[in-house]
């Protein structure tokens, strides 16, 4: 009986899941899980942004890629999203590849030549309840051999 | 001479007294319609242009307040219903808790729970009138919807008025189960955004260029009462000419729906729908003082709560998102012509209105005797008429 009670005691003394925050919670833990499942053995840190974007909108930031590094560029959102679209984008802003077809899990596979600056692009093309949340991340694998 | 001279006086001061009630006053614009038209006074010009400027800047100013109100508010994020702001007086915490708790029973009746845009109400409480600054806007309700820079806040702006103040301040008891209408109307679209989230360009911008005027409630009752309406702010169509002027003060297609024609309330429904205009940041949707005189479909404020109900969440959220026109959409989603089922959706409000002339049959019966009688008494002059 104490032993009961002192469970539903310690329940009740944590704290609530904040709210807002369910969507965001979400691809957090997708995107944690997916990272999870990928064999990183580099030291170079995995990078990673989230948002939240409405349907047929897009966003876009800059990453460094180091040279004959091998990542995983890979993207998940929330329930409500049916279709996101992943682009890396070249330092001169054009396209180097698109990844239009795993709708909610698009994944990317680069080696860069050389350490430089690259862009990646996230367009959420289904959204049924807008605004989706999405996250990114940026995962190095491994360097290549020369 | 005495009798001609005095009748010759009271036709000039009759002439007078007309002058005085149909002219404007001096300085004062005429409205341009015709002179045998009573006309309201318009005042001078100067006074058109700063009343002009007055208004513009209230626009102006609940714009900059709601925008300062965005960025200040911090929300209860263990609340799932709105937060509630005050402006205008400092409330005691026992008095913000019975308008929250109001509030909470109203966001489950509207069947809302954690929503992914959330809303924040800002309750502007009467304020004394001073003559040394300009008066605020406090009598116009207002939104700002979620943008680019706050995607999942929507804010209404209420302005309580003196009833609701007192109310609200515990000087007024009377009136509970109307004070929780008033805050479920008070939602406005915000209460589509947070059931719905933002929608699709083509449906917000067909929103835009009819402020709202279709998604202005999403409740399933009337906007103030059980079965109150905006139609019923137009009288009795037996009892008035009111109702005829309200009537006919609207557009053509929405009094070719009001007489349950599909082609008027296709027109009605679509109105602003033709061209993808440019959503405004920020997007204040500003609720006209007399909303219920500019609908274009009546009573257009429960309209998008009617579609959603009618078709489901399901298929409502496909129509809220959708990429395609609003006309296509909509059709998809209600399965039937638009003009067809809103003429239908109509008839459950009003009983069409008959248009055109409908003279009385008893006047229609005199005036076909007196002409009748005109023909013979000409006939029977004509016949008896010699010419020598």
């Amino acid at each position: 009986m104490r032993t009961a009670t002192t469970v539903l005691l310690a329940i009740a003394a944590m704290p609530a899941p904040l709210l807002g925050q369910r969507w965001e919670q979400q691809v957090q833990g997708r995107l944690a899980r997916a990272i999870d499942v990928l064999p990183t053995s580099s030291r170079l840190p995995v990078v990673k942004r989230s948002g939240m974007l409405n349907t047929d909108e897009g966003a876009s930031f800059q990453t460094t890629l180091v040279q004959r590094v091998s990542y995983v560029i890979i993207a998940v959102c929330d329930d409500d999203c049916s279709r996101l679209q992943l682009t890396l984008l070249s330092p001169s802003g054009s396209d180097i590849a698109k990844e239009r077809n795993s709708e909610s899990l698009p994944t990317l596979r680069f080696t860069s030549d050389t350490t430089t600056g690259y862009g990646i692009r996230i367009v959420m093309e289904g959204c049924r309840w807008n605004p989706c949340w999405y996250a990114v991340a940026v995962v190095p694998l491994g360097r290549n051999s020369p | 001479m005495a009798s001609l001279k005095r009748w010759l006086a009271v036709g000039l001061t009759a002439c007078f007294v007309l002058a005085l009630a149909y002219l404007p006053p001096r300085g004062a614009e005429s409205s341009g319609k015709s002179p045998f038209v009573g006309q309201p006074l318009w005042g001078t010009p100067a006074r058109q242009h700063a009343q002009a400027l007055a208004d513009e800047w209230r626009k102006v100013d609940a714009a900059v307040r709601l925008l300062e109100d965005r960025q200040r508010v911090t929300r209860d994020s263990l609340r799932a219903s709105p937060t509630i702001v005050f402006r205008g007086a400092t409330l005691p915490p026992k008095d913000v808790h019975n308008v929250e708790t109001v509030m909470d029973s109203v966001w489950r009746d509207l069947g809302l729970g954690e929503t992914k845009v959330r809303v924040t109400l800002v309750i502007e409480l009467q304020r004394p009138y001073s003559s040394d600054t300009p008066t605020p806007l406090q009598d116009r309700v207002a939104y700002l919807a979620p943008d680019s820079t706050h995607r999942t806040t929507c804010l209404a702006y209420l302005p309580a008025g003196p009833y609701w103040t007192l109310f609200i301040l515990g000087k007024r008891h009377e009136g509970f189960g109307r004070f929780a209408q008033w805050l479920e109307a008070g939602l406005g679209p915000c209460a589509f955004y947070a059931a719905y989230g933002t929608p699709g360009r083509s449906v917000e911008s067909w929103l835009v260029a009819r402020h709202w005027d279709v998604g202005l409630y999403l409740g399933s009752h009337g906007i103030a009462g059980e079965r109150f309406s905006s139609l019923d702010l137009l009288g009795n169509p037996s009892s008035s000419w009111y109702y005829w002027d309200g009537v006919y003060s609207f557009p053509p297609a929405t009094v070719a729906c009001l007489a349950g024609r599909p082609s008027g309330c296709r027109a009605a429904v679509l109105a602003g729908a033709a061209e993808e205009r440019t959503i405004p940041i920020p997007n204040v949707v500003l609720v006209e003082r007399r909303w219920w005189r500019v609908q274009n479909l009546l009573p257009g404020e429960r309209y998008l709560g009617d579609v959603a109900r009618a078709v489901g969440r399901e298929r409502f959220l496909n129509f809220w998102t959708t990429a395609l026109s609003v006309d296509t959409a909509l059709a998809g989603t209600l399965k039937r012509p638009v003009g067809e089922w809103t003429a239908e959706w109509q008839r459950g409000f009003v009983h069409p209105i008959r248009l055109g002339p409908t003279p009385p049959l008893g006047g229609v019966a005199i005036a076909l005797a007196i002409a009748v009688l005109a023909v013979v008494l000409v006939s029977v002059t004509a016949s008896r008429r010699q010419v020598r």
